[in-house]
């Protein structure tokens, strides 16, 4: 692929990626007990960290959000946001096969449910879909109209076609150029 | 000095420089990354904080004259054979079956001094609308005005005139139009149950019962252990 497209490719899969985890985690704020129970109702976590959990997840999805959304250290966030819909893409399974009927909370809610099983599918094709965009953030985190290209301008050399388009300027590789 | 000499000076002297700016760069990058990390993980400590600070129980919130302290009505002689508790959710399909299934026989184990029954409206079905929630403070106001017979009585109604989970639900006439004819004053209710008199005591018992571990509605508690249905027709006989 051309690389220009390739950012701007990079930049919708940030703002759609971004975009999901800020709403929902900014349904999920307001309610934060509601959040424990949707938590809960995975059966999944040990009883003592299912509060932390609730308390913490929908800052996480906004904080996340936001820094994909500002393309602020890109590859770190489509690797949390990648590990983050792996688990929930988990969560749901695991519920579905266990015959749970729940809320997968995801938007807000949460808790048993009536009829969850129908959605399941639709739930589970959803997060897939938004863990390859994760993915593919991790793998080329450089993208159009970001904040990391300002902190972390390409280095010489780097910004012609082909080169270094996946080379990670999070850590430090050591060799000079 | 020859040329060559000068020339090879020259060379390592420039090598040097961009070695000297290539490892000033990487410093910059190094302490950019780690900065803004930082900052970010402040922000989400400090957030978290609010979060838990927000799941606490609001000890201002105005109670309802009449109520428990756990956030719900008590029916029946206190010293009973058993203490029956239900958490319940007046939008809740599964809480209407309950209440078809088994009030009948929890009214008579008041009246018979077997049991106390109390009864803990939870707004937890919050993705179906405001409906559960403007519920559940319309009973607490109209425990508050009325005193707990009518209280039951309005209870028993909003069961069995349940409104489907989803689409429209009844607005705040017609819960008001249901307190008087469980026995209550339009007067008495009408405030209360427009204003959300008691949404702070309707929250602290989502928040009660959310650290107590409920799961769903309905939840049934006999003297301190869940039941099931049929533990529960056992625990009555």
């Amino acid at each position: 692929m051309v690389w220009g497209v390739k950012q701007w490719v990079g930049l919708l899969a940030r703002l759609v990626t971004g975009a999901v985890w800020i709403v929902a985690g900014a349904i999920k704020l307001p309610d934060p007990s509601g959040s424990i129970r949707a938590v809960r109702a995975y059966e999944l976590l040990p009883e003592s960290i299912v509060p932390m959990v609730g308390y913490a997840l929908p800052v996480v999805e906004v904080v996340l959000g936001l820094c994909l959304v500002l393309g602020l250290l890109t590859r770190v966030m489509g690797v949390l946001s990648a590990l983050l819909f792996v688990a929930f893409i988990v969560g749901i399974s695991a519920a579905w096969a266990r015959g749970l009927s729940i809320d997968c909370g995801c938007f807000g809610g949460g808790g048993q449910i009536e009829d969850a099983t129908s959605k399941y599918p639709w739930e589970i094709a959803r997060d897939v879909g938004l863990l390859l965009l994760s993915v593919r953030l991790a793998i080329w985190p450089r993208t159009r109209w970001s904040l990391d290209a300002v902190a972390f301008p390409p280095r010489a050399g780097e910004s012609s076609p082909g080169s270094g388009e996946g080379e990670d300027w999070n850590v430090e590789s050591g060799q000079g150029r | 000095m020859s040329n060559r000499d000068k020339a090879a000076e020259r060379a390592a002297r420039a090598a040097a420089l961009r070695a000297e700016q290539e490892h000033r760069e990487r410093r910059r990058r190094l302490f950019t990354f780690g900065g803004v990390a930082l900052a970010l993980l402040v922000i989400v400590a400090v957030a978290v904080g609010l979060q838990l600070r927000a799941g606490d129980v609001d000890d201002t919130a105005a109670v309802p004259r009449g109520a428990t302290e756990s956030y719900g009505m008590s029916l029946g002689e206190a010293g009973a054979d058993h203490e029956v508790v239900i958490y319940e959710d007046f939008i809740c399909p599964a809480c209407k079956g309950f209440e078809k299934s088994f009030d009948a026989e929890l009214e008579s184990a008041v009246a018979d001094g077997r049991a106390t029954v109390e009864y803990r409206p939870l707004n937890f079905l919050t993705q179906f609308g405001d409906y559960s929630e403007r519920s559940a403070n319309a009973f607490a106001v109209v425990l508050d005005a009325a005193g707990p017979e009518v209280a039951k009585e309005f209870h028993d109604i909003l069961y069995a005139e349940q409104p489907p989970e989803t689409g429209d639900h009844p607005d705040d006439a017609w819960l008001i139009e249901k307190a008087v004819e469980a026995g209550a004053t339009e007067a008495q209710v009408s405030d209360g149950i427009v204003g959300l008199e008691f949404k702070g005591w309707v929250d602290n018992g989502v928040k009660a019962a959310t650290s107590a571990g409920i799961k769903g509605t309905p939840t049934v508690i006999v003297d301190g252990e869940p039941v099931s249905d049929t533990e529960l027709v056992e625990v009555l006989e």
